[in-house]
């Protein structure tokens, strides 16, 4: 009897040590080409070719002080918090608003209207890319920052008119119509009762927003040409990618690209987990 | 309608007030996604039939003219094209039978308490996706180049190993796919096994259910709408995947690596543009990409639907 128990317990053992080795191993394969990367951000270019996957015998920060000032990291960064900044804010109104008007206002136009954004969030980059580049093109918009936040808006708005309806359609109706009673008007209603109701929904929407934007790399490539107006990934690109020998510099520029969102992801992981399932939507 | 009341005649200025607030509520976001999406890919379509090659579309020098479905006749007889085409396929295989059953694997041993450090785990493991794909594409692109890290460890396990020309360079691709966006399954299916009420689960194992089992008749049940948008996400994503191959490789070499959305790339903004056909590839991608979601959902509606 005893003898079972402990080879039960036993095998029971083996199985936990396997499932954490195999669960290490994956933990181990995610994070170690960016450890990989890090460690050869700290040696010089000449070290890197003959010390490829050890630590740095000679810790030096010199990389990094290249790239920031030849890459003009500062510039990029602002760039980027300028493009993520304004969009978020503008797509946060905009989807409060119509979906406030598409939830609670009875309008027989709302449902070929709120249809034709639900489609949109199954419509691809890839289709309105080409279009989208002539558009701006004509209207005179290229290589403008109002010729790239237009886009980015437009973009995130299906995913924003989907969120922002489905939520705002959950707050009572009573309160909407108390208000009503009372001569509140439509925007009354919208400022002193829709938007702080609709936060939490806010912020899911603003993490999609933001880390979307952020990262985006094939439209601002495109609509943009002068490097005043780049973002950190097409710098990054143009800047690191061109580095095909110097690695000293080139994983420094890539340390500095991926700070960013690695301290926006590390400080908001639990918003940030939430709002990557609420937008697994599509479909 | 006409004024017998004059309760009628406020009704009708709250009727006014509301038609207006609606108006003004919804347009700037109508108007936005309208000319920002919505006519963009109406436009790509008549655009993909037509002559047009840059300049002004009415009145210009070489007038634009209708040619029906002359790119897209052109494209299936592009080896490119299928080459391309080809390429996709096999991201969508990579993800839908790798990111997601690996995926859900990670959530299940997560969700069901096999191990601690729940949090850590699923914090490192979605780390790659939140990271820009840009720096992730030249990290590994250095990570796999002749004078990168990867002929290294080869050889801490094989020391006679030589870099070559691989003969499958679409392979180093399809790995970084695998490792970058199987985070993104794992956290979808745990948000979704933290829904399933538990108590169901360990009413289950009390009466002898295995772990198998709870694992074949309720969990999985449970999950399979959630496996479903998984699956039409993981279609329209590799579909889409531009980004990392245009930096990692470019399509190269000698197209090799390329994908639709590279090729069509490549067709509208390299060399002389020919946008007429690259759009015909893009209206060809969102229409493989409606099929393909529209057989996965026929496949659940067949299949599973026993939520």
């Amino acid at each position: 009897m005893a003898d079972i128990k402990d080879t039960k317990s036993a095998r029971a053992k083996v199985n936990k040590a396997l499932t954490y080795a195999v669960m290490f191993f994956f933990t181990f394969m995610a994070i170690y080409p960016l450890f990989w990367l890090l460690m050869n951000s700290f040696k010089t270019t000449t070290e890197f070719q003959l010390n490829k996957l050890g630590f740095p015998q000679h810790w030096t920060l010199i990389n990094y002080k290249d790239a920031w000032v030849r890459g003009k990291f500062p510039h990029l960064i602002l760039n980027s918090m300028v493009y993520t900044g304004v969009t978020t804010v503008v797509t946060l109104g905009l989807s409060f608003m119509a979906g406030f008007g598409f939830a609670k206002i009875p309008h027989k136009a709302t449902k070929i209207l709120h249809g034709s954004f639900i489609i949109g969030l199954l419509l691809t980059l890839q289709s309105i890319m080409v279009p989208l580049f002539l558009l701006i093109n004509w209207t005179g918009l290229y290589n403008t920052r109002l010729g790239v936040l237009i886009p980015y808006i437009g973009i995130a708005m299906p995913m924003g008119i989907y969120l922002g309806t489905d939520y705002i359609k959950s707050i009572p109706n009573a309160l909407i119509e108390s208000a009503r009673l009372d001569g509140a008007t439509y925007f009354r209603i919208f400022r002193s009762i829709i938007v702080p109701m609709a936060l939490p929904v806010g912020v899911t929407l603003a993490i999609l927003t933001v880390t979307g934007t952020w990262n985006e790399f094939m439209l601002i490539n495109i609509l943009t040409s002068s490097d005043a107006l780049k973002s950190l990934p097409v710098g990054v690109q143009k800047f690191a990618g061109a580095l095909s020998s110097d690695f000293g510099k080139q994983f420094a520029a890539l340390v500095i690209g991926l700070i960013p969102m690695l301290a926006f992801y590390l400080g908001f992981r639990k918003e940030i987990t939430k709002g990557v399932a609420a937008g697994a939507v599509k479909g | 309608m006409s004024k017998v009341l004059s309760g009628k005649d406020a009704l009708s200025s709250a009727r006014k007030e509301q038609k207006r607030s609606y108006w003004m509520l919804v347009l700037p976001a109508v108007v936005i996604y309208l000319s920002v999406m919505a006519f963009p890919t109406v436009f790509s379509i008549v655009l993909s039939m037509t002559s047009y090659n840059g300049g002004k579309i009415f009145g210009g020098r070489i007038p634009v003219e209708f040619v029906g479905f002359k790119w897209y006749k052109r494209l299936f007889v592009d080896e490119y094209f299928y080459l391309a085409l080809k390429n996709n396929m096999w991201i969508v295989l990579v993800s839908v039978l790798g990111q997601i059953p690996l995926g859900f694997f990670l959530a299940y041993v997560l969700y069901r308490g096999l191990v601690k450090l729940t949090d850590f785990f699923q914090t490192m493991i979605y780390l790659p996706c939140v990271i820009s794909t840009v720096v992730i594409g030249i990290l590994w692109k250095s990570f796999f180049s002749p004078h990168g890290a990867f002929p290294e460890i080869v050889r801490l396990f094989k020391p006679s190993y030589e870099y070559g020309v691989s003969n499958h360079p679409i392979l180093p691709v399809l790995f970084v796919i695998l490792w970058m966006y199987t985070g993104t399954y794992l956290i979808i299916f745990m948000a979704n096994l933290q829904k399933i009420d538990s108590a169901v689960i360990e009413a289950a194992r009390i009466d002898g259910a295995s772990e198998g089992q709870s694992l074949r008749y309720i969990i999985l049940p449970a999950l399979s709408g959630v496996i479903v948008t998984s699956c039409i996400l993981a279609i329209s994503g590799s579909l889409k995947s531009f980004d990392l191959i245009y930096v990692m490789t470019g399509g190269g070499p000698a197209n090799q690596t390329s994908v639709l959305s590279v090729y069509m790339f490549d067709k509208a903004f390299k060399g002389a543009p020919n946008y007429p056909l690259a759009n015909a590839i893009s209206t060809v991608m969102v229409t493989i990409s409606f099929i393909l979601i529209g057989l996965t959902k026929w496949a659940e509606s067949k299949f599973g639907g026993r939520e």
